[in-house]
């Protein structure tokens, strides 16, 4: 197998492990002694320093400056795991070279597993954190399910660290900067500003709008009731509306369907801010996917919103404007102005229309007052000040054990106490200080933390023990990412979330909730790199016709995708060679895919030769693996040794040389050629000989992953045609010929390597930390558990809950006494 | 009515501040904070500053056919021919240098796409140590932190701290931790020229009561350490040291509270584009640099970096920079290609365009009137990349503009030889700003020229 020439090279220890059974026999060499190493550092400078020596080291891997002494050397391990590989699976020395000895190999491998053993049995007190920080998105749903309001609790927040791994919730990185604690507090006074009111019950305003009231708009606009593709309508309200609290905007619609293209796509935005470039935000598209008519009702916090200044513009006050977004990408319609000097679109009889019957705006709303997520935090009448300080004892006891996630103690409560005392007499209303006492949980480390600190001994009783709180966390952010729910903190406080039945329904449960698109969504983005999309801008040139919007598609069908491998249970093989993909119209529309209408996803059977289904023919990874104008065969082949195999190349070199000194025509070659003669520079060959191929592979995929048999390049200022090559062979000589080939060879030759990989990435997402040598045994054992359960991703996911690494919980380390 | 307005905005353009116009230097906000101390009054500010790019620059042979876009000008010293390129930053010729030869030893035995990390710290990071260590500016910071609002002014394309070796900051703290870096013209805004709370006194109560907060954490700190192991103890210093930092900025908060936020001008405020994103490459790096500029001349910080352009390629939003401004390709090809025939033009066009983004920001900082001059001769400004030409972790293309008071000449093209670390010269920048250190990282020694006619 080609790849494993270079898999020792790599850092990454994932996918080597030691073999335990082997090291306890009675010849056991870790007593290491002056003479055993000697004699290592002898067999490895005869055999090895030529090329990996203080000259030009070959790979960046110097054995000679290697440190024998792992117990006191930890950074060496790694590279030892590296040699050991590459040692017992006889890939190194290379065939070309003078090769060791049997008796050599076999006691060059058995000392270092020994040592590796040993270091592994010693440095248990070197354990990577337990517990992390909240990454943004887990800052953000923690925060609305805990304060039961929406808001942008995130967004003053810096972007979180990207790990090597491609996670950003790696408990190494993830760092706490007064720039985040800053925007902590900032956010948590906003927040509970909203939460626990202190001013009287407000005016509430009600309007009804049966036809635009506006008569003309910014631009050319239509405004109509009938909407198309460029009608809009719109209601405004000059100055009898809130400016704090919930509104509700409710639409009757009337759908008028067509045959052979799509559902009126309902958008509803509200604002007008005249004077800056943010006229409105928009709430999110609902699709009206039946004939006839329908009620709609959005909500949301009128704060959140582009507000008009009071008294200022020229169209003074607050606007609904409500469209219908659908298009069916064929060419707009002119417009021009009518007989009454108004401007219009002809109307598109192919397409489907709303017909608006009325417009609603109803704000501030609330069933009663104070609003109910005031009432169930504060119990107590607001406009009360009477509040006695068992009632605040019992408000911050309630809300610290929801936001620390675990039952709190006495003294911690009287802590929070304590603050609420010294600074209540600066603030003029009781609510002001519960609120500020509230903001003080919200930046507390045991908030800002999962699992938070350990519960002292005295409250660990057999009854309720605390490995439960931790799992019920952990489970809750692996899933969710949020804290957990209501029957989570039941079943830890009962003590029987850690049995395996209950915690299996759990997981089951968890899955099926809406919440768990935290994690459908978040782990395919970060695995697959999804979000790279973004970076990459499509030539015009290229691909004219091609719509940014799709781009939003593109990654909604990798998720989908995941999401229905985890649903249904399938097979990890199906990621290879499903012969289904996840569609929706616009997307099947940029395929050719015909009959698929409306926006949601669904499962689409893909006929043989259609070169879709499985993750190799989806255009999010095809698009992010091109140049925007081209493919990008190398980009693609490291994402496929890097995310499907979990095992990428090592980095360019420095000092790359240039290629012209190769072939000076260089540039106008075609990919392939261009990737030969890139080859025949020896500092490049040791790697891309066996790293092309695997993207050269998918040449028949363009730029925005639509199939092609030519491929168009720019030769001066004439675009030119060739025929597609996706045939390249390895150094071993083996070829890989096209899309098909490809994914035979990952599902049969690679398949083992493929669900290890998978496993590591999933563990890896689920612990917030990368793996390392002590994880291997542990590891070793999940992928036998899920060779035997037959590959099911559901299945994956039931796994890593049920593993002794998702199930290590921090208090049961021990306490270093300082 | 087309007036841009924000928060702040609008309510100083109804008070009609600005009616006096441009030219007017209001009382110079250095005279506001140092208040009665008239010895002090006389102190220039002194200011550090620090812009960054990836994947380095055009460099043809200067003896071809595209000798012009060849990044260096072709000769040396005061009567050096500019390139094509940097023809942009001549009309301030006499108040910079160009600077060649120089890098940072240890980033030329990294990973050829690592060495942003380490512009202004000159560390050695690969793929096992990737601890930094702290950056110039932040050593700068914390020399003059106490005289303005804010210490350091943080910003880049990316935001954030990105990830180790392709990180998008160039600001590191005393422990060599990233300092996110902030990357919407809004936020930036908002914290420097934000309206605060217009209630005074609710503004002071909150203060009081955030110090009560840091205060009761660091005394809760102790028993909370008890319950914790190693590696989680490590955590809680950091979020303690984040706390002890806040506090401090609270100490600062509290005396500056009185005094008032700098007002922006009415040119100011409408030439801001606050809403500019990486959707409008040119507009988005102005808008930053308009902010980098007003934040100097509030004296609101005195120490600001910017990272234009990171080495993350694909990860990074400013791969497509080049393409939204109707090149044919994205950041990193350009560079990849630069020596492929016409490649030298198109990324020497590239060089040419950020050259005139710069050019813009010096020339601002050239035209605000300052103790003794203008804002520019009393801050030193360095631009440019760790890599001369992409994938090449030597030779760094570098600018270094200001600080006529600060004893920086000008004027040169100066060629300097690889054993100069280009510590050297971030250590002679921070001599000019006041930092009394006689070694920055692996410096050497100060670029002593840089400081002689």
């Amino acid at each position: 197998m080609p790849i494993n020439n270079l898999k020792w090279w790599r850092s990454a220890i994932s996918l080597i492990l030691i073999p335990g059974s082997q090291l306890l026999g009675a010849d056991r060499l870790g007593e290491r002694d002056e003479d055993s190493s000697k004699r290592v550092l002898e067999l490895l400078r005869s055999n090895c320093f030529k090329c990996h020596g203080a000259s030009d080291p070959k790979a960046g891997l110097r054995l000679d400056r290697l440190q024998v002494d792992l117990q006191k050397h930890a950074d060496a391990a790694r590279q030892w795991q590296l040699v050991l590989s590459a040692i017992r699976d006889n890939e190194m020395p290379p065939a070309k070279e003078k090769q060791l000895t049997a008796d050599d190999r076999a006691y060059l491998v058995k000392w270092i597993e020994a040592e590796l053993e040993r270091f592994v049995e010693s440095s248990s007190a070197d354990r990577p954190a337990l517990r992390r920080k909240l990454t943004r998105m887990e800052y953000q749903n923690t925060m609305r399910d805990l304060l039961q309001i929406e808001m942008d609790f995130a967004r003053d927040l810096p972007a979180d660290p990207i790990s090597s791994d491609g996670f950003s919730n790696d408990s190494r990185l993830l760092e706490l900067t007064p720039v985040h604690l800053e925007a902590y507090l900032k956010c948590a006074r906003s927040a509970l500003q909203r939460v626990v009111v202190s001013h009287p019950r407000p005016e509430q305003f009600h309007h009804r709008f049966d036809r635009s009231n506006v008569s003309s708009w910014l631009g050319e606009a239509h405004i109509a009731s009938e909407l198309g593709r460029q009608q809009q309508f719109l209601a405004k309200i000059e100055t009898d509306y809130p400016e704090q609290g919930e509104f509700l905007v409710r639409v009757a619609v009337e759908a008028k369907l067509q045959s052979n293209c799509g559902f009126p796509l309902l958008e509803v935005s509200v604002g007008y801010q005249p004077d800056t470039e943010i006229l409105f935000r928009e709430f999110p598209v609902a699709e009206v996917n039946a004939p006839g008519d329908h009620l709609y009702e959005f909500k949301g916090r009128i704060e959140d919103f582009p507000l008009p200044v009071r008294g200022q513009g020229k169209i003074p006050g607050l606007v609904v404007r409500v469209r219908n977004v659908y298009d069916d990408g064929s060419k707009l319609p002119k417009g021009a102005k009518g007989k009454d000097k108004k401007f219009a679109y002809p109307a598109e009889p192919h397409l489907p229309v709303l017909h608006v019957q009325s417009v609603e705006f109803h704000g501030p709303t609330f069933d009663t007052w104070p609003p109910a997520h005031h009432a169930n935090i504060v119990t107590k009448d607001a406009s009360d000040q009477q509040v006695r300080r068992s009632d605040v004892r019992r408000i911050l006891s309630r809300f610290a054990r929801r936001a620390f996630r675990r039952p709190v103690l006495d003294k911690e409560v009287d802590s929070l106490l304590k603050f609420h005392d010294r600074i209540k007499g600066g603030f003029p209303k009781i609510e002001d200080a519960i609120r500020e006492t509230l903001a003080f949980v919200l930046i507390q480390p045991d908030f800002l933390f999962f699992p938070g600190a350990q519960q002292p001994p005295s409250v660990q009783t057999k009854s309720r023990p605390t490995g439960d709180w931790e799992l019920a966390s952990k489970l809750s952010y692996f899933l969710w990412s949020s804290m957990p729910d209501e029957r989570l903190f039941d079943l830890a406080d009962a003590g029987l979330l850690k049995q395996p039945r209950i915690l299996r329904s759990e997981v089951e449960r968890m899955l099926s909730s809406p919440k768990s698109s935290a994690f459908l969504e978040q782990f395919p983005d970060r695995w697959l790199s999804l979000d790279l999309i973004d970076n990459v801008e499509i030539s015009r040139e290229f691909h004219p016709n091609f719509n940014a919007r799709l781009k939003i598609d593109m990654v909604g069908e990798s998720r989908a995708f995941f999401t229905e491998m985890v649903r249904v249970n399938r097979s990890i093989q199906d990621f290879l060679l499903a012969d289904f993909t996840m569609l929706n119209e616009p997307l099947a529309r940029h395929y050719g895919v015909p009959g698929v209408f409306g926006v949601k996803f669904r499962h689409v059977q893909i006929p043989a030769g259609q070169h879709r289904g499985g993750l190799l023919g989806q255009a999010g990874f095809l698009l992010a693996g091109s140049t925007g104008a081209d493919s990008h065969p190398v980009r693609r082949a490291v994402w496929i040794r890097d995310r499907l195999l979990g095992d990428p190349p090592p980095p360019p070199p420095a000092n790359v040389p240039s290629l012209d000194s190769i072939d000076p025509k260089f540039h106008q070659l075609p990919m392939r050629e261009k990737l030969q003669a890139h080859r025949q520079d020896p500092s490049c060959a040791s790697c891309h000989r066996d790293l092309d191929p695997w993207g050269i592979a998918l040449e028949n995929y363009d730029a925005v992953g639509l199939w092609r048999t030519e491929v168009r390049s720019k030769q001066g200022d004439k675009m030119v045609t060739s025929p597609v090559v996706a045939k390249d062979s390895f150094s071993n000589g083996s070829e890989l010929d096209g899309p098909d080939q490809l994914k035979e060879r990952l599902a049969c030759d690679y398949g083992d390597q493929f669900a290890r990989s998978l496993m590591r990435r999933l563990l890896t997402y689920a612990l917030g930390r990368s793996l390392d040598l002590r994880d291997q045994k542990s590891v070793k054992a999940l992928d036998e558990r899920f060779a035997a359960a037959g590959y099911r991703m559901r299945d994956m996911v039931q796994l890593v809950v049920s593993s002794e690494l998702f199930n290590k919980h921090a208090h049961e380390e021990k306490i270093l006494a300082p | 009515m087309k007036k841009k307005s924000w928060h702040l905005d609008r309510r100083s353009f109804l008070r009609g501040t600005g009616l006096f116009g441009a030219g007017v230097s209001l009382g110079l906000p250095w005279l506001e904070c140092m208040g009665s101390e008239k010895s002090k009054a006389k102190e220039v500010a002194k200011r550090f500053c620090a812009m960054y790019f990836g994947f380095g620059v055009s460099l043809p042979s200067a003896k071809g056919g595209d000798a012009k876009w060849r990044w260096f000008p072709k000769s040396e010293g005061a009567d050096y021919q500019p390139s094509h390129t940097l023809e942009p930053t001549q009309p301030l010729r006499d108040k910079l240098t160009v600077l060649g030869g120089l890098s940072h030893p240890m980033g030329r035995k990294m990973g050829a796409h690592d060495t942003a990390d380490t512009f202004l710290t000159g560390a050695y990071l690969n793929n096992k140590f990737l601890r930094n260590t702290v950056s110039a500016d932040q050593i700068a910071a914390m020399s003059l932190r106490d005289k303005t609002r804010f210490p350091s002014l943080v910003i880049s394309t990316d935001g954030g701290v990105g990830e180790p070796t392709r990180s998008s900051t160039l600001s590191y703290d005393a422990t060599g931790r990233p300092i996110p870096a902030l990357n919407q013209p809004l936020q930036v805004f908002n914290r420097f020229f934000g309206a605060g709370d217009e209630d005074l006194i609710a503004e002071h109560r909150l203060l009081q009561s955030k110090a009560s907060m840091l205060d009761r954490i660091l005394a809760d700190a102790k028993s909370m350490r008890l319950r914790l192991g190693n590696q989680d103890q490590q955590k809680l210093d950091e979020y303690l040291s984040s706390v002890r930092q806040i506090e401090q900025g609270v100490e600062r908060a509290q005396k500056w509270m009185e005094i008032p936020r700098p007002k922006l001008r009415d040119e100011e405020r409408d030439m801001l584009r606050l809403d500019a994103d990486d959707k409008e490459p040119l507009v988005f790096i102005r808008t930053m640099y308009d902010l980098v500029y007003l934040a100097f001349r509030t004296d609101s910080t005195r120490v600001a970096t910017y990272q234009i352009t990171n080495m993350a390629d694909g990860s990074s939003k400013a791969g497509k920079f080049p393409q939204l401004e109707g090149f044919k390709s994205s950041l990193h090809s350009l560079a990849h290609d630069y020596d492929k025939p016409g490649g030298s033009e198109a990324l020497g066009r590239w060089d040419r365009l950020m050259v005139e983004q710069f050019s813009y920001f010096i020339s601002r900082l050239a035209n605000a009137p300052d103790q003794g001059g203008s804002v520019l001769d009393n801050s030193v400004v360095l631009y440019g990349s760790s890599n001369s030409t992409t994938h090449n972790n030597s030779n760094y293309p570098l600018l270094l503009a200001g600080g006529a008071n600060l004893g920086l000449k000008h004027g040169r093209h100066m060629r300097l030889p690889e054993s100069v670390p280009l510590s050297n010269l971030l250590l002679t920048m921070l001599n000019c700003v006041g930092v009394e250190t006689e070694r920055f990282a692996d410096s050497t020694d100060r670029l002593a020229d840089l400081t002689r006619a």
